[in-house]
């Protein structure tokens, strides 16, 4: 495997006694789409905001493309923060190659390349519009492509997708699946399940300053149980002894309808050993519902209780 | 280096895009130029004044009229000197009593020196048509003719039903309609308000103020010749009036004690003059000219002008520096450039727009002086010459880069604090009294350019741009110029060295501005 594109080892950010972010391990292989998921104030900008040096961590070691510090590669990075911005009076076209001279792209170039962007992603009609004339997502999309018209190795998106009409977030989806497939390494933070799930090969999920979980979505579903619904009249207490359950519980049923049960199956198990378990049983079944857990299953499971109670920074 | 040069070009192109850039541009100037005009307007189109003269006593008319007459003259003469200005050949500020060529010269030299001998002369020497002759070969040939200035003051009649020779009281109340302006008087077709009435009582002659009598109480109030006029802003008739007739009576009293009044005023008119020399001037060139003088007081128009250009440039330093915060754009480009590229590159950037709006001053200025021709206009070409042929203006460029240098830094440090111009308003206000100390001491500096206090002065960097271009004329001694220079440009370093500190952890700031304890640990502290 390649060097990674990006590690911290044990980084921290202390402001006097508060820790922003506590010793958060972690490696990014090049060309992958990551995502940083974690509620409000977990630390997901402050994680940014150091790798890109634009703070500096009070402990731990980050190497950023090979370099030591983001500000030496910089021209290699593209980055949306997520307090959006933009120069308010400044054209689109302009705006964007301006951005992108800043990373060293020659004049010229940029201003194809911005125009080349505006075309495909749907905003060619707004090229010679002043920034102040769009609406807030347009100009989010704007800021977005100003962020990689450099053709970045590296791209951090800070919840890139808050603010957009879900067209446009489903444009977001498109661009970030092409700059993954163009081999550029794509990281991101929402709190936007879906999104994440999509798109990304490898999730980190952090609460609190902390890291809960870093792996591959698959891992992260693996973390949760998996459950399967039913709805029936008949007991079905006799479940629970088939070793791949974990458990029956009750759960609420609608008015009107027959009760229904929530079975927890145990990771190697396979819902159909329990569909035929109720067919052996001449158990009826008016329903039957097997879902892998979904990464909003794995959010709320995990980091539910922290994300409620907000503590004061 | 070329990040700093596309931000600075950016800063540039966007200032110079906006509306307030261009009213900024136009507006001094065009209140320069309208005031000028109107004051100019304003002074030739004095509106004809008409009065009356009632002279019971029956002695005085004469002297009433001459003294009008006079000052009509003095206008004349007046006017005449200011068309010699524009019109002689080579007018020249260079000029010393010593030098001066033509009697045109000789003319306006003389009216500079002391106008009521020069207005004798104008007279005894017969006046606008004498001076004519005399000046026509020294005008230019494109020169127009000139044109005598009309009366400013004319006699009005008495009404018909008014008898002059009635009690003082009487004449008052029967003209009062007149003077309050319900009644109009007509001259020669033409009406207009009365300006004034003079009256001059019968028993004016027994009522002369003498040195040692004691006036009687009230006496003087009444008893002399009465001025009846509701423009009190106006002094030049009552003046004049005054000056002749008190004239007039020294003489007689001159008459009466046999003096002889011929011997006394050539005698008043007899003058040693005062010639200004320079001591470290070359030999035969020691009389001092009126360039000389300007050549002196030239540092504090560029100490004013210096201070214009800083505090013009304030207003971008600071709204481009808050836009960018308020907006959420730094973020974005701290990712792509460094805190002190950010801050270079905007100091080039607004340095470059506030020259562009120096030069447009400037060139206005030229185009004015070039286009719109006038006595003052030409004085103001020569004095800008006299100006610019001195040495200061290496100085000028010098201290006006390095008080940028300084006080820009200061000013985006604060627009990185705040996000918004009221914020940033508090924090100014030491700033700009630091700068306002220098400017309202300039007069004096140019007094006393070295002087001990405004040498010790000088030491205080934030005043040195200032102070030193005021004392550059007066050759300052070379400890001060050397000291003051490794001073200043040390300063500059440490205060853009702080200021990118400042601005670095400001940029990334949100809410209020910092406390000053706050301020000092941020300069301090390298890391957020």
């Amino acid at each position: 495997m390649h060097e990674p594109v990006l590690s911290l080892e044990n980084v921290s950010k202390k402001y006097g006694s508060f820790t922003a972010v506590d010793g958060i391990d972690l490696q990014i292989p090049r060309g992958a789409v990551y995502g940083f998921l974690g509620p409000n104030g977990a630390g997901k900008t402050t994680t940014m905001r150091m790798i890109l040096d634009i703070i500096r961590p009070s402990s731990g070691r980050i190497a950023i493309l090979g370099h030591q510090s983001a500000l030496e590669v910089r021209d290699r990075i593209g980055y949306l923060p997520e307090e959006k911005g933009l120069y308010k009076k400044m054209k689109v076209t302009a705006l964007i190659s301006y951005f992108a001279c800043l990373k060293g792209i020659a004049r010229k170039e940029a201003e194809q390349r911005a125009e080349h962007l505006l075309e495909k992603y749907g905003l060619k009609d707004f090229r010679s519009a002043r920034i102040e004339s769009l609406s807030k997502g347009m100009s989010q999309k704007v800021q977005v492509l100003a962020a990689v018209a450099h053709d970045p190795e590296l791209v951090i998106l800070d919840e890139p997708f808050s603010g957009l009409d879900p067209v446009n977030q489903q444009v977001l989806e498109e661009l970030i699946n092409n700059l993954s497939a163009n081999g550029q390494t794509v990281i991101f933070s929402t709190h936007i399940m879906e999104h994440a799930e999509r798109l990304c090969d490898q999730i980190l999920l952090i609460a609190e300053g902390r890291k809960v979980f870093d792996g591959t979505v698959p891992e992260a579903r693996a973390l949760v149980a998996r459950r399967i619904l039913l709805e029936t009249t008949s007991d079905v207490s006799g479940l629970q002894n088939l070793d791949s359950v974990a458990g029956v519980t009750a759960s609420e049923s609608e008015p009107g309808a027959d009760p229904r049960w929530l079975v927890e199956i145990t990771n190697k198990a396979h819902p159909q050993d329990i569909l035929k378990y109720c067919f052996d049983q001449d158990i009826p079944l008016n329903r039957f519902e097997f879902a892998e857990p979904s990464l909003h299953d794995v959010f709320v499971g995990l980091v539910g209780k922290d994300a409620r109670e907000q503590r004061l920074r | 280096m070329s990040v700093i040069r596309l931000i600075a070009w950016r800063e540039y192109v966007e200032n110079v895009r906006t509306k307030g850039f261009w009213i900024g541009i136009l507006l001094l100037p065009l209140m320069v130029v309208g005031i000028y005009l109107i004051q100019s307007t304003l002074a030739e189109s004095t509106p004809t004044r008409y009065y009356m003269l009632v002279d019971q006593n029956g002695q005085y008319r004469e002297t009433v009229e001459s003294a009008i007459e006079l000052e009509h003259q003095r206008q004349v003469l007046q006017s005449f000197v200011n068309y010699l200005l524009d019109y002689r050949k080579e007018g020249d500020l260079e000029l010393t009593a010593a030098n001066a060529r033509s009697s045109a010269d000789q003319l306006v030299d003389d009216v500079g020196a002391d106008e009521v001998t020069a207005l004798n002369q104008w007279i005894e020497s017969g006046g606008l048509d004498f001076a004519l002759t005399m000046s026509t070969p020294y005008l230019r040939e494109d020169a127009p003719a000139f044109e005598s200035p009309e009366r400013s003051f004319i006699e009005a009649p008495l009404p018909d039903e008014v008898d002059p020779t009635a009690a003082s009281q009487l004449v008052v109340e029967q003209l009062r309609p007149y003077l309050s302006g319900e009644r109009r008087v007509s001259v020669d077709g033409n009406s207009g308000e009365l300006f004034a009435l003079i009256l001059i009582p019968k028993d004016i002659n027994d009522h002369i103020l003498r040195p040692g009598a004691m006036p009687v109480a009230g006496q003087a109030q009444t008893g002399g010749v009465q001025y009846w006029g509701r423009n009190l802003a106006d002094p030049r008739l009552p003046d004049a009036i005054e000056r002749s007739l008190n004239n007039r009576i020294r003489n007689e009293e001159f008459a009466r004690n046999s003096v002889n009044t011929d011997l006394i005023r050539n005698i008043q008119r007899t003058r040693l003059s005062l010639n200004k020399l320079d001591p470290l001037a070359n030999e035969g060139e020691e009389a001092v000219s009126m360039a000389d003088t300007f050549r002196q007081f030239a540092p504090m128009a560029f100490v004013y002008f210096m201070f214009l250009a800083l505090m013009q440039s304030v207003q971008y330093l600071l709204t481009n520096t808050i836009e960018e915060k308020s907006n959420r754009i730094l973020e974005v480009l701290l990712a792509s450039v460094t805190p002190n590229e950010l801050l270079m590159g905007k100091m080039l950037g607004i340095g470059l727009s506030s020259l562009t709006t120096m030069a447009a001053w400037l060139l206005t200025l030229f185009l004015f002086l070039n286009f719109y021709q006038s006595a003052e206009t030409s004085t103001l070409v020569q004095i800008i010459g006299i100006i610019l042929s001195s040495d200061l203006v290496p100085w000028f460029v010098f201290y006006c880069l390095a008080g940028y240098a300084l006080y820009a830094g200061i000013f985006l440090a604060i627009g990185s604090l705040c996000n918004t111009l009221k914020e940033a308003q508090g924090m100014m206000v030491p700033i700009i009294v630091t700068m306002m100390i220098p400017i309202t001491i300039t007069p004096f500096v140019v007094m006393d350019p070295n002087g001990s206090l405004f040498r010790a002065l000088s030491w205080f960097p934030p005043f040195t741009p200032f102070l030193m271009m005021n004392r550059a004329a007066a050759n300052p001694p070379l400890i001060d110029l050397l000291g003051t220079t490794v001073l200043l440009l040390m300063s500059i370093l440490l205060v853009m060295w702080l200021s990118g500190r400042v601005f670095r952890q400001g940029l990334l700031r949100s809410g209020q501005p910092p406390r000053v304890m706050e301020l000092l640990h941020m300069m301090r502290s390298n890391s957020q």
